[in-house]
């Protein structure tokens, strides 16, 4: 099989060839703004660089994407929210098949075989893909392949009219070590009663050496936080080493971005709380009471 | 200029009950209703309609079945939206329908939408598969520019400008009639419907369509397992003392601390 892919993070580009070798020959899209890194580019046949699109024209990249296409059976992107903006776009154009966030791919009996998470975490989609298909690939499930040169071929940049007009960018503030590579995270939910108590979850943190992550109401509604630290299936999805969840009850959506943890520990003081059955070790007590001891127990090792 | 928004018959996944020993998914026992997110297009297309002078409609092509317990609940889905404001809703539903992919969908949607209204608003993600394909291909049916994750929209004569959220910053493009939109949770905030706008939402007008797909499917479900999440699931007691000691003992055998 023939594979084109494509991603805005040259880092999920690097990716996407891992992913797309399961399947065939690589060919990788290279935009104008990734020429620089485009000695990074291992284990694919080809590179398509194309010097007169920056990544940042969607409408540009879909009549790109569409036309190169023609030529390959799978197009695979990467499942960031531009990634994914593009997939439906191009499938359709193409009158192709569509996946998002896949998380495996191979070929049975001539025919492209994915899975993916849906219902919110709770069950995994065995879906079977006719040909062309375009699909985007899960974040953090691939190795960058470590060897073997492409060639470079240019290609030329389409010309449209483009209806949408970007008038303006704003990078935002950035939250030190991201969720989605942290080691240690600590959650908080709506447990906590008001903004200033955050403070014991960061002290946890701090002493640990990890980052503190948070619930869609205490992110989005109550904005107590940035919506970059907000975890679950629309947020970020997260796979630390140890995740200790404080003060929320594990809503499906959260647990949905929480599932490649590997140790999980949950304090709340409801023991119903679903969080419990997400987790390998409970604590049902008051986390006003709990934390700050947990804190102090861990400083005094850490410092001694 | 008439807005449509969106609205899927999704199944309420803190509901959806699943057998870890057995494999089994309880998909017909669980109840539907509109996505969260979708409440937020509603909101926005209430919010816009007054602005554009025309009237927000609710589009919903039901892929839940015919049985008369999921035309109950797609029913009372679309009145929720039609409390919150909408105009009419439309209800497409019928046999076969729990087949149709996202490319048979949005072929089926556009015969609804292309000529009828110039804006369409949807949830960035549904509420049971989040895949966010269905708006993009129906803007790329209908021939429309597309525009996701919306965080704020403006009108401003013949476009509107639109600001959204992506991982490293936040861009605002300004997008020309007729364009699709996805909007995220954070656009606003949905207002909740008084009883006596429930009781006339009953009296709105809800058009039922019957629903033949228009092309074969690309993609089939071959099946839906079961992850295996194993937790440990151990509960740690003690008073707060004992409790801290025995978690760090536990996160130390684990070899995480």
């Amino acid at each position: 099989m023939k594979v084109l892919a494509f991603s805005h993070s040259m880092d999920l580009a690097l990716e996407l060839v891992s992913a797309g070798r399961e399947l065939g020959d690589v060919s990788l899209l290279v935009t104008s703004d990734q020429e620089g890194r485009i000695n990074e580019v291992k284990g694919a046949k080809e590179v398509l660089l194309c010097k007169g699109l920056d990544s940042g024209d969607q409408e540009g990249l879909v009549e790109l994407i569409s036309g190169l296409a023609s030529d390959y059976e799978v197009v695979l992107l990467a499942s960031d929210r531009r990634g994914r903006e593009l997939v439906g776009q191009v499938a359709h154009r193409l009158g192709a098949s569509s996946a998002v966030d896949v998380s495996s791919l191979s070929v049975e009996d001539g025919k492209l075989v994915v899975e993916r998470m849906t219902f919110g975490g709770k069950a995994i989609a065995v879906e079977e893909m006719s040909l062309p298909a375009v699909i985007s690939v899960q974040k953090g499930k691939f190795k960058p392949p470590e060897e073997g040169e492409p060639s470079v071929r240019e290609v030329s940049a389409p010309s449209i009219e483009r209806r949408v007009e970007v008038i303006e960018r704003k990078e935002k503030p950035k939250v030190g070590v991201p969720l989605d590579k942290a080691e240690i995270v600590v959650a908080v939910g709506r447990g906590f009663r008001k903004k200033e108590d955050l403070k014991l979850a960061y002290e946890l943190a701090d002493v640990l050496g990890g980052v503190v992550g948070a619930t869609r109401p205490v992110a989005a509604d109550l904005k107590w936080m940035e919506e970059e630290v907000w975890i679950g299936i629309s947020g970020v999805r997260i796979a630390p080493k140890l995740l200790i969840v404080v003060g929320a009850s594990g809503q499906q959506q959260f647990a949905a971005g929480i599932m490649d943890s590997k140790v999980v520990v949950a304090v709340n003081t409801d023991s119903k709380a679903p969080i419990f059955e997400q987790a390998d070790y409970g604590v049902v007590m008051d986390l006003y009471e709990f934390l700050p001891v947990l804190t102090k127990k861990l400083k005094e090792i850490k410092g001694g | 200029m008439d807005i449509a928004v969106l609205v899927k018959q999704s199944l309420d996944v803190q509901e959806l009950r699943v057998d870890q020993d057995t494999g089994k998914i309880y998909i017909e026992d669980a109840p539907t209703k509109a996505g969260d997110i979708e409440l937020n297009a509603t909101e926005e297309a209430v919010r816009l309609k007054e602005k554009l002078g025309g009237k927000a409609i609710a589009i919903m092509l039901s892929t839940g079945g015919a049985s008369g317990k999921r035309q109950k609940e797609a029913r009372e889905a679309l009145t929720r939206v039609l409390a919150m404001g909408l105009d009419g809703a439309v209800l497409i539903m019928g046999e076969g329908a729990e087949k149709g992919d996202t490319y048979v969908i949005a072929k089926a949607l556009a015969e609804e939408i292309r000529d009828k209204f110039g804006l369409v608003l949807a949830a960035e993600g549904s509420e049971d598969n989040f895949s966010g394909l269905l708006p993009a291909r129906l803007a790329a049916e209908l021939g429309w520019p597309y525009v996701a994750y919306a965080t704020a929209i403006e009108v401003e004569g013949d476009h509107v400008k639109v600001t959204r959220s992506l991982e490293d910053f936040e861009e605002v493009v300004r997008v020309k009639f007729p364009a699709v939109i996805s909007v995220t949770q954070e656009i606003n905030k949905p207002r909740v419907p008084k009883l006596v706008e429930i009781v006339k939402a009953k009296k709105k007008p809800l058009d039922q369509k019957d629903f033949s797909p228009p092309v074969e499917p690309k993609l089939t479900i071959r099946e839906l397992k079961v992850p295996k999440v194993e937790r440990k699931q151990i509960v740690i007691e003690g008073d707060v003392e004992e409790a801290a000691e025995k978690l760090i003992q536990a996160l130390k055998e684990e070899g995480v601390l």
